[in-house]
């Protein structure tokens, strides 16, 4: 009791002596007011408005709780009438070691304690060296530090001047007047991103599904951003080194049919804008999620997709593709632009609970696209496919004609369809003969359309003529 | 006493104007685990478990009035906190959190910074304790130092026994990566907040069994539902599946934690004597500061403590989820934590098999000796006394033998939808032989030779180039392929002659 007493005197009334420097309550932040911009890579745009009290003319500011990984040649300090002399970054770390180095050639204290009885003698001595070892000269004798491996506290008078806890900024500026006045420091950080997370509920008998979509942001940029104004952006800025290096853009390999529908929503050029809905606290090392889209009903279809490499043959059937196909219209979609992210798709059990039954990465999607998300492989729906036949047709080799026979099986309870693709259909190949009419969706690859009984098989032959 | 609950007051709120509910742990829980999808064949390492699980959990938690902090304890240590979804909050969740932040003994100096600790020192010849007070000059790499009423030193240099004392716990952190919400409700209100998450660190699959009869017509088909955890939380009473089928996963970062030991380092402290340091030499503070790894689990019991049980009492259940098949266990179970669970999943009595030895040519070839590959055929029917769904797993095939049952074969099932043939490969057969002669290019002579006192199936496929063409009458055509069906009769041969044409 009488502990924690003294503890709430300590901080509720520091006694003068011993606190050289005023003491931060202890989530107290130097940062005023924070208005962060996170773009998908790894980098955001910090704007950071403080009330500094300035003397007239020049003088040395120093910012505390700026980003640990501060890009500070992109620093900018503006105020009302504020010139910039220069600004200063450093990264010279108050250590024991740099505050021994910092003493070569200074006077230090020494206590000496008596192991045996606990008795303290006090010194004064001068740092010589400490290369390796620190060696001291105390009056007329040298001696090292610590040699006989007896205690010794070693006090130094003060932290010297350029020692710092953390690497800081300092501005060194011209002040017209004197007085509490507002200055904005803006600079770009790396260590926040963001990306889409959403949560799609299918309901396969009603053919619909719910969507919920949160903004999932990261902050492993060393410091918190206390009550800040946030807006994420959807794209990521081409940086001057990314620019030499031919940036790919994220895949989106799942959209059918690109969109053509501006969503309702802030833009700002290419990029759509998602600003949180209240300002929020940024901690270090958080994951922080919000909603920003959240849609009942949207129509859904599960549709079953089989590639086929040219020739291939399996020993055992393979399961097809397992495939969610819905829109981002607003129509019959879900009407809003997709930022880059994981679908997870979930299915509730014959007991009601929502199962995971598999995601999707997609892309930046803009609204009114056909989307058709891969989330696995049907363990009943299963195709194998066999190379029946292939001959050559001319003496010289130049042609070939190739039999598939593709067998598709089902041994769930609905009748399905499944989109057989053959691939590698190259140059001028032709299809000589087939069991049901294919179409070509693209040059070098066939599509059939084959319904499967419930429970049931079909069979699909074609014969191709190739020069391969 | 009143300044005491003042305190109390003072530590519980992290954030200001804000009050944190705490759940320590769920009251209903279920776990659905999912395989490895990249482990193939291969048998889950116990060590290492790369499926993973959605564990669904029900909490009931008062939501005061106002703004507040739900913070879920008790949550699987592998969680992927993106995955998460929180139902059953009515209004106002504002967003959820995930600190990774960890309480440690490098962020508690790190908090500290530039704030006023208690530094505590021991005489180590009196026993007398003497604290003063200290502000925290630095971060947690790279040496802490102090300034104290005498000037700046630094802690733990001086060979005295000295150490911090902090305190309270700084806001917002904790001993483990802690999922929260922060939701506004207009009024207090009791709700039954569901939270459902996706979990690394999980995996199953089936075990078969499968004691060959006498005569090898039918085996007797058992499998095992083998789920594994290296999770460091334990599921009690969970409603526990497992989810069949290739389910598409795709890369996720879940951010690292970050828990920063504290690292000690003091000035240049060489003498002119490097002998072994003295009782006091621990002042370079041992910066290993996390929790020793637990052992490893002991080895899994032996197979044969599985093979001895003839029935399990309780079976899974299965229904179809999707275009997946989802396993149940039909009464709660614990799915605890770095531990395996076995229950039963399918019990066939009676399945009729067909032994076949496999072997497969280069036809061309003209000098050849192979062992043949004993292969499992059955169809998933119920005429064949299977026609059930068969997830991917492991079969151990026994024979009875020397009044015990001996394992004759291992291999592995792949999944399996009802209609399908089922064909596993289980030995490779020493005493089924075939041999590949040829007197030129042109002419080839097979024989096949079997030690066994009955009679054997043998399928043999000559692999060609296409162009190549094989003359035997003999030859069947199958998927494509020239195999060649015979059956060689008890302790005899068998022999194919073919020519190849080009």
């Amino acid at each position: 009791m009488r502990l924690l007493v003294a503890l709430m005197a300590a901080t509720a009334a520091p006694l003068s002596a011993q606190s050289p420097q005023a003491i931060p309550a202890p989530t107290a932040s130097a940062q005023g007011d924070v208005a962060v911009t996170i773009y998908n890579n790894d980098l955001a745009l910090v704007q950071d408005r403080r009330d500094l009290a300035l003397p007239t003319g020049r003088s040395r500011q120093e910012f505390p709780d700026v980003s640990a990984r501060i890009r500070a040649e992109t620093v900018t300090l503006t105020g009302a009438g504020i010139g910039i002399v220069e600004q200063n970054f450093d990264y010279d770390l108050l250590s024991p070691s740099a505050l021994m180095q910092k003493a070569v050639g200074e006077t230090i204290t020494l206590v000496r304690v008596n192991p045996a009885t606990g008795a303290e003698t006090r010194e004064r001595a001068r740092v010589l060296a400490a290369n390796g070892g620190v060696v001291l000269q105390i009056g007329e004798r040298i001696e090292v530090l610590r040699d006989d491996g007896l205690p010794v506290r070693v006090i130094f008078d003060k932290v010297p001047e350029g020692l710092r806890p953390r690497p800081t900024l300092s501005v060194t500026l011209t002040a017209p007047r004197g007085g509490r006045q507002p200055v904005t420091l803006t600079y770009l950080t790396p260590g926040l991103a963001w990306n889409a997370d959403y949560v799609a509920l299918f309901d396969e008998a009603a053919g619909r599904m719910d969507v919920q979509g949160w903004i999932t942001l990261n902050n492993r940029s060393g410091t918190a951003y206390r009550n800040a104004d946030v807006v994420l952006v959807a794209g990521a800025v081409g940086t001057a080194e990314q620019r030499s290096r031919y940036p790919s853009p994220p895949s989106s390999g799942d959209v059918m049919a690109a969109g053509t529908e501006t969503a309702n929503r802030a833009r700002v050029g290419d990029f759509y804008l998602y600003p949180l809905p209240q300002r929020t606290t940024i901690a270090q090392a958080q994951q922080k999620q919000v909603s920003f889209l959240d849609v009942s009903g949207t129509p859904a279809a599960r549709a079953y997709e089989y590639r086929n490499p040219w020739l291939g043959t399996t020993e055992q059937p393979v399961s097809a593709n397992s495939v969610l196909r819905f829109s981002t219209a607003s129509r019959q979609g879900l009407g809003d632009a997709l930022p880059a992210g994981t679908v997870r798709v979930y299915q509730r059990d014959s007991r009601g609970t929502p199962q995971f039954v598999g995601e999707s990465r997609i892309g930046h999607t803009p609204m009114g696209s056909d989307l058709g998300l891969t989330t696995g492989q049907a363990f009943d729906i299963k195709v194998q496919p066999t190379v029946t036949e292939r001959t050559r047709l001319s003496s010289d080799g130049s042609r070939w004609r190739t039999t598939m026979r593709y067998r598709l099986t089902n041994a769930s309870p609905r009748a399905v369809t499944v989109d057989l693709l053959q691939d590698g259909l190259w140059g001028d190949t032709r299809i000589v003969s087939e069991s049901q009419t294919s179409e070509r969706r693209s040059a070098g690859t066939a599509v059939w359309r084959v319904a499967v009984p419930a429970n049931g098989e079909a069979t699909v032959t074609a014969t191709f003529d190739t020069r391969f | 006493m009143r300044l005491a609950g003042l305190l109390a007051l003072y530590l519980a709120g992290p954030a200001f104007g804000q009050t944190v509910v705490t759940s320590p742990a769920p009251e209903r829980v279920g776990v659905t685990v999912y395989r490895d999808q990249s482990r193939g064949d291969a048998r889950p390492q116990r060590q290492w478990l790369n499926g993973y699980a959605l564990i669904s959990e029900t909490r009931t938690i008062a939501i005061p009035e106002g703004e507040s902090e739900l913070r879920f304890e008790g949550v699987a240590s592998g969680i992927v906190p993106q995955s998460a979804i929180v139902g059953g909050i009515p209004e106002g969740l504002l967003e959820r959190n995930r600190d990774a932040l960890l309480l440690s003994a490098g962020s508690l100096v790190d908090r500290t910074l530039g704030q006023r600790v208690s530094l505590r020192r021991t005489d180590r010849a009196t026993g007398k304790v003497t604290e003063q007070e200290a502000v925290v000059r630095t971060g947690s790499d790279g040496g802490v130092v102090l300034q104290t009423a005498a000037g700046v030193e630094a802690l733990r240099c001086t060979g005295l026994a000295e150490t911090l004392v902090y305190d309270r716990v700084p806001a917002g952190l904790s001993a483990r990566p802690t999922l929260s919400v922060r939701v506004r409700a207009r009024q207090p209100l009791n709700a039954a907040v569901t939270l459902s998450y996706l979990a690394t660190g999980f995996d199953w699959q089936a075990d078969y069994v499968a004691l060959l009869s006498p005569d090898e017509r039918t085996v007797q088909l058992q499998a095992w539902l083998t789920l594994a955890s290296t999770d460091e939380t334990s599921f009690v009473g969970a409603t526990t599946q497992a989810v069949a089928g290739r389910v598409n996963r795709e890369r996720t970062e879940v951010p690292p934690v970050s828990a920063p030991p504290l690292r000690l380092q003091c000035w240049p402290a060489a003498t002119t004597t490097a002998l072994v340091r003295g009782p006091d030499s621990e002042f370079y503070a041992d910066s290993e500061s996390f929790p020793v790894p637990p052992p490893p689990p002991p080895p899994p019991p032996p197979m044969a403590a599985d093979i001895v049980v003839t029935g399990a009492r309780i079976m899974a259940e299965r229904e179809r989820l999707g275009d997946l098949q989802l396993y149940r266990i039909p009464e709660p179970v614990t799915v605890a934590a770095k531990a395996q669970k076995q229950v039963g999943l399918i019990d066939q009595p009676t399945v009729r098999v067909h032994p076949v030895y496999r072997f497969f040519f280069d036809a061309e070839d003209s000098d050849s000796d192979e062992e043949g590959q004993l292969v499992l055929r059955s169809q998933n029917r119920a005429s064949e006394g299977l026609g059930l769904p068969l997830p991917a797993g492991n079969l151990v095939l026994f024979a009875t033998g020397a009044n015990r049952p001996l394992m004759i074969g291992e291999g592995s099932v792949r999944d399996t939808a009802v209609g399908e043939k089922v064909e596993v490969n289980v030995a490779t057969a020493g005493g089924v032989r075939a041999r590949l002669g040829g007197e030129g290019s042109e002419r080839h002579l097979l024989t096949l030779t079997n030690d066994r006192s009955v009679p054997v199936a043998v399928e043999v496929e000559l692999g060609r180039d296409d162009g190549v063409s094989i003359d035997a009458p003999k030859l069947t055509r199958r998927d494509g392929k020239l195999m060649w069906l015979v059956t060689v009769p008890a302790n005899g041969t068998a022999t194919l002659a073919y020519r190849i044409r080009r």
